[in-house]
């Protein structure tokens, strides 16, 4: 197993495809950390200069206080995970297109060994696109937030494991998908559509059946819910009492409405790629490779 | 895991897809020692034979076997069996010994073996480059490399002189012979008998896959029956007289000469004599083990098996 591990870390490394989607990864991240800091002084501004005091005196801080950027956050590691999971996407549907999926199964014990060991290697991957996200969000925010508006050291620390996480997630399913659909353009396009668009319009409409705690239970839904949850639970603890409408409203603007715990929601997607990833080599494993 | 003996088995292997049969009820067995070509025309089966072998194709009938056990019960693939298949896929960006490398490591050989490899197959000056670059001769020897990583007991290649140049045919000949007499096993599939003719032992012939002959070339070669073509003055007369003598296989060809099986040349001029019948020309034809190999997978898509000479008949054959 080890030598196939060694094998498939050598596939990533000997091609371009590793920074060539880092880059865009790193420069959306830095991009929303930087939106971020300048949407959350912009309503920061708004918030102190006009009469909304009734909302800080039921948050219990003063609008200077309030850590916004942690919704920003959240949701610039949302949508910069994307790229992982489609750096992940293209390990196996990747392979088969260039045919190149034979020789692979020629020098493995067996295609389950084949595909764990994949797994594997890009589990790691994940990581490493998660801490590079973290990173070029951090830089973002600090450089355009107030510092009463960044979280404390224990946020941090909480917001990297979640972003690391949320990587690791976004690419074993981006490699279930690309096993499940063994074709690089349909993965990605399919990926893209979902997580973009299809399950956005899904949200509205549960928000608009009221049904909105069916949304965490979705893929996009919970792998948000991960980042989302601890965000806002980050926000809550330095705000005092917030009424339960307040908080719904609090987790939607997080990106996590009608969201479980970030550690269920972290479950909830492990478990739909854990799904994704059974199909996908039901059909690697029954597939003709012609 | 493996027995370690080096044979090939094939038993009533039969492959679907769909509607079509591309392969059906295949038996053959290749043994250590000797080069075996696996020979038939276009869309006989023999890539999907040998993806069988391999464990990339699933069969729905029957067993394939290296060394006693299917493909994915060898363990480590990689160092029993090496392969070059047709439409087998290179990263365009990685370069040949990044390539070799990365499947160096999937079998677990040393990186050194990767260049030992180029150089074998004399691809050492082009191991930095990009493969997307390669020519097809290129990639074809870089796929022979692959295939020797592991040092493999079990040799099997798809058409694997396919863009080679005549040195390069000639260097695979000479290499295929003696990797074979080091007591491996090597099979080479083509669909021209006289691209191997020079280095297989053995061959097994397949057309709309089935087995249609099975042996050493040398038996091949010996089954061929000799046939005299005499111009004669009467040709009623002397096929009358030859039969008599009990010679059943004569037939009239389309330019009115006789075709006579199982006697020499001599044999059919003495019956003319006999019978008074002038002979304007006779020739004892030489038929070459290409028209054989014809004769053999001809008929792919007819749908029926075809009489030996009814076939050239239909070709124009004169
Ligand atoms: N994936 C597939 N789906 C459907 N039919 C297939 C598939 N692969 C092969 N076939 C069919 O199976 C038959 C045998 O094909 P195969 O490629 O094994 O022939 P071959 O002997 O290798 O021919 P060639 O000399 O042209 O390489 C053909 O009729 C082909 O069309
Ligand atoms: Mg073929």
């Amino acid at each position: 197993m080890g030598n196939l591990v060694q094998a498939e870390l050598r596939k990533t490394t000997t091609t371009g495809l590793w920074w060539g989607l880092l880059i865009p990864t790193a420069v959306l991240a830095l991009g929303w950390g930087l939106a971020t800091g300048l949407l959350g002084q912009f309503f920061v501004d708004f918030a102190s200069s006009s009469d909304v005091d009734e909302v800080s005196d039921f948050l219990g801080v003063s609008p200077d206080q309030w850590k916004v950027s942690l919704f920003g956050m959240a949701r610039a590691i949302n949508i910069s995970t994307i790229f992982p999971m489609i750096f992940g996407a293209m390990a196996i549907s990747g392979e088969i297109n260039r045919r190149t999926i034979t020789t692979t199964f020629l020098t493995a014990p067996s295609r389950m060994h084949s595909m764990l060991a994949k797994m594997l290697v890009y589990v790691l991957w994940g990581a490493i696109y998660g801490l590079v996200i973290m990173l070029f969000v951090s830089v973002g925010v600090v450089l355009t937030s107030e510092s009463g508006q960044l979280p404390d050291a224990g946020g941090w620390a909480m917001l990297t494991l979640v972003c690391v996480l949320s990587s690791i997630l976004m690419t074993m399913f981006g490699v279930g998908v690309g096993a499940l659909i063994p074709n690089v353009a349909g993965t990605v396009v399919l990926l893209l559509l979902y997580f973009l668009v299809i399950e956005n319009v899904l949200h509205g409409v549960l928000a608009y059946l009221e049904v909105p705690a069916v949304i965490g239970f979705l893929p996009n839904g919970s792998i948000n819910g991960l980042t989302g949850s601890v965000a806002v639970d980050l926000f809550l603890s330095t705000a005092g009492v917030v009424p339960p409408e307040i908080e719904d409203v609090l987790r939607a603007i997080a990106g996590a409405g009608g969201a479980l715990d970030w550690w269920w929601s972290g479950l909830v997607f492990l478990a739909w790629s854990g799904i994704v990833f059974a199909g996908g080599w039901a059909v690697t494993q029954a597939k003709d490779i012609t | 895991m493996h027995d370690g003996s080096g044979l090939i088995a094939v038993q009533n292997l039969t492959k679907q897809f769909g509607s079509v049969t591309a392969v059906q009820n295949l038996s053959f067995t290749v043994s250590p020692g000797s080069v075996t070509g696996f020979l038939g025309p276009n869309g006989a089966g023999k890539t999907t034979t040998l993806r069988m072998l391999l464990g990339l194709v699933k069969p729905t009938g029957g067993t394939a076997t290296i060394n006693g056990r299917p493909f994915h019960q060898l363990g480590q693939p990689g160092r029993v069996v090496g392969a070059v298949l047709e439409a087998q896929g290179f990263h365009p960006a990685r370069s040949a010994r990044d390539h070799l490398r990365v499947y160096a490591a999937a079998i677990g050989v040393p990186d050194a073996q990767a260049d030992q490899v180029l150089g074998l197959v004399g691809l050492g000056t082009a191991a930095d480059r990009k493969v997307g670059g390669f020519s097809l001769g290129m990639k074809q020897r870089l796929a022979l490399a692959t295939a020797l990583l592991g040092d493999p007991q079990v040799l099997v290649l798809d058409e694997p002189a396919n863009g080679l140049d005549p040195e390069g045919i000639a260097w695979l000949r000479t290499f295929l012979q003696s990797y074979a007499r080091m007591g491996r096993t090597v099979l080479i599939s083509s669909h021209l008998l006289a691209e191997v003719e020079q280095t297989v032992d053995q061959v097994v012939i397949i057309s709309r896959g089935q087995t249609m002959f099975y042996g050493p070339l040398e038996q091949l070669r010996q089954s061929q029956q000799q046939r005299v073509l005499v111009q004669p003055s009467d040709v009623n007369a002397l096929a009358m007289a030859l039969r008599n003598e009990g010679v059943q296989t004569i037939e009239q060809l389309p330019d009115g000469r006789l075709a006579v099986s199982g006697v020499d040349s001599k044999h059919v001029a003495d019956s003319a004599l006999r019978a008074g019948v002038s002979i304007y020309g006779i020739q004892e034809e030489q038929v070459d083990l290409e028209r054989l190999f014809f004769q053999l997978t001809s008929g792919q898509y007819a749908g029926y098996a075809p009489a030996p000479y009814q076939q050239q008949q239909q070709g124009g054959w004169a």
